[in-house]
């Protein structure tokens, strides 16, 4: 498949889980040819022996805790915002055929 | 409107009042997403101390923040039908402390934005001159404060989401340090990145929320342990012998005369104070590495962030014969186009092929504009700028963060506080052509109180405290 095509563009948003329009597509092509360009700016600059910034503060704030169960939600409430819900599980289309 | 003005009414008659004005502008800024019901709040206020810092306050969140109960959208389609079944750590506070919330407020959609022109409900319009942009992410909320309908609201803040609009409709804008609020119950756009901020209109006020707002929440990893000073009582306006930093890449890629010409007179006015004013200049490579580098992290973050809204579980769902055809459906309808083309470009960055020549490079080059604000921080209290180079631009004339040959400087610089986690902050300093224009200023981790010193002063040089479209008129 040809880099930056339309095929291409409608692959990678199917890879995660949507659809593109042709419109979209057409745009989306005009984003990656800046996208590009703008790659070559971040090249020059020297970043050798650079590490990556992953998080602001680098400093770890979360230590470990007593494995006691907290800030729990019942199962009612879990279910709530599912459209579909059968037998207390989220109900979706059958997998198995 | 600020909070001393605010408590001029009983709390029944504030709340109530404030209701009813967001109600009467809806058609005119339609910056609310929903309304909240205050009744069963203002019962509750029967349980609290009312000396608590914002007993029966009307207050504003943001439409991403989950409030239990309270449909909260973050103006996407796609949650349009979700319900939080928890509060957000901040919302937790805000009732702690006596906050009536009366409306959820309209944003760019998941935060992905900086016109408040992508969300579901539509356009935001600017409360100075409906034709102009509120700005965003966090326009609905911004618009509600400087439209004098509450005396505070909350935003988020991810590239400059809360300062920019802050700036744009003429009122404070606080961005505090990376790990100063919990973020715990809200919905993220990218992690690295994402702030919860505020806005208000005079300086105490804005001490007084971080008060209520901050502290360290387990549920929240990236929460800090530093205590929480009592900012609002600490306030000192005296800035003599303060070291501000002008930040000159900036203040010399602004053409408005008039919008440089009100900063260099604050600027005097700081020095005649006895503030000592100097310059600083990073170099240039980095400065136009930074939207370059925002557009990457942000939407590599958002679009692993934003894989759970499949219309499963929770939020709109679309039918299908299977479910990879129920999420495809669900996610292509439920999400605007401008949302899903990030998406496509966050994902392309994450791949394997591209994450060292894209998505790691970007890291590396946040490391070094992180580095080079330390740099300048080290011998400065704050680095200060024009908050924007222009009035808050016409609808037709406005684009959300897009990337193009020419770099805007001046309108992208402000995310080197999301970049490094450093407090921020955004205050009107005066107007052209009507508008409200502003400055932001940078300092070193948790010295937020360095800002509201600071904007202290200029508040007592520009007398713009309160300041909102019904003072002015």
């Amino acid at each position: 498949m040809e880099a930056y095509s339309a095929e291409y563009f409608k692959k990678l948003a199917h890879d995660i889980m949507f659809d593109v329009s042709d419109d979209e597509v057409v745009e989306l092509q005009a984003e990656f040819k800046e996208l590009l360009s703008q790659i070559d700016v971040l090249n020059e600059i020297d970043t050798e022996g650079v590490e990556e910034m992953i998080y602001p503060f680098e400093a770890e704030t979360k230590f470990l805790r007593e494995d006691v169960v907290a800030n729990v939600i019942s199962q009612e409430d879990a279910l709530s915002n599912a459209k579909s819900v059968k037998a207390g599980h989220v109900h979706v289309p059958k997998v198995v055929k | 409107m600020d909070f001393e003005r605010a408590r001029i009414e009983d709390v029944e008659t504030r709340v109530k009042s404030a209701v009813e004005r967001a109600k009467e502008k809806q058609e005119e800024l339609n910056a609310v997403v929903s309304f909240v019901d205050v009744d069963s709040q203002l019962a509750d206020l029967a349980n609290k101390d009312p000396h608590a810092p914002l007993y029966g306050m009307p207050i504003v969140l943001k439409d991403n923040v989950n409030m239990k109960g309270v449909r909260t959208t973050a103006s996407s389609r796609i949650l349009d039908n979700y319900i939080p079944v928890y509060d957000a750590h901040i919302s937790e506070k805000l009732k702690e402390a006596g906050a009536i919330v009366i409306a959820k407020s309209s944003m760019d959609e998941l935060g992905m934005g900086g016109t408040n022109k992508n969300a579901y409900t539509g356009k935001v319009n600017n409360p100075w001159d409906t034709m102009r942009i509120s700005g965003g992410s966090s326009g609905g909320s911004a618009v509600l404060v400087a439209s004098g309908v509450v005396p505070f609201a909350i935003g988020t803040d991810t590239g400059d989401s809360v300062r920019k609009p802050a700036a744009y409709n003429g009122i404070i804008g606080m961005k505090p340090t990376y790990g100063r609020i919990s973020r715990y119950g809200i919905i993220p756009y990218a992690s690295s990145l994402d702030h919860v901020g505020y806005f208000t209109t005079a300086i105490e006020d804005a001490a007084v929320a971080l008060e209520v707002l901050a502290g360290r929440d387990d549920r929240d990893m990236t929460s800090s342990y530093e205590p929480v000073p009592n900012y609002a009582s600490d306030i000192n306006s005296d800035i003599k012998g303060k070291k501000i930093a002008i930040l000159d890449n900036v203040q010399e890629a602004i053409t408005n005369a008039e919008i440089k010409e009100n900063f260099d007179a604050l600027m005097k006015k700081l020095q005649a104070r006895g503030a000592i004013v100097e310059h600083v200049r990073f170099d240039d490579k980095l400065m136009r590495a930074m939207l370059p580098v925002y557009y990457i992290i942000a939407n590599a973050e958002a679009t692993a962030n934003h894989s759970n809204l499949d219309g499963i579980r929770f939020g709109m769902r679309e039918d299908g014969a299977s479910v990879e055809e129920v999420m495809i459906n669900s996610r292509t309808k439920g999400l605007c186009p401008y949302v899903r083309k990030r998406f496509v470009i966050g994902s392309y960055s994450l791949f394997e092929e591209n994450q060292e020549k894209i998505f790691r490079k970007a890291q590396k080059v946040r490391r070094l504009i992180v580095e080079e604000l330390k740099k300048a921080l080290a011998g400065y209290d704050i680095v200060i700028a024009s908050a924007s180079g222009m009035i808050a631009p016409k609808s037709e004339d406005s684009q959300d963060e897009h990337l193009s040959k020419d770099v805007l400087v001046a309108e992208n610089y402000m995310v080197m506080g999301n970049f490094s986690g450093y407090p921020s902050m955004s205050m009107p300093t005066g107007f052209v052509e009507g508008m409200p224009i502003g400055i932001n200023m940078t300092a070193k981790p948790f010295a937020e109180q360095t800002l509201f010193n600071i904007g202290k002063a200029i508040e007592e040089e520009t007398g713009l405290k309160g300041n909102d479209v019904e003072v002015d008129a």
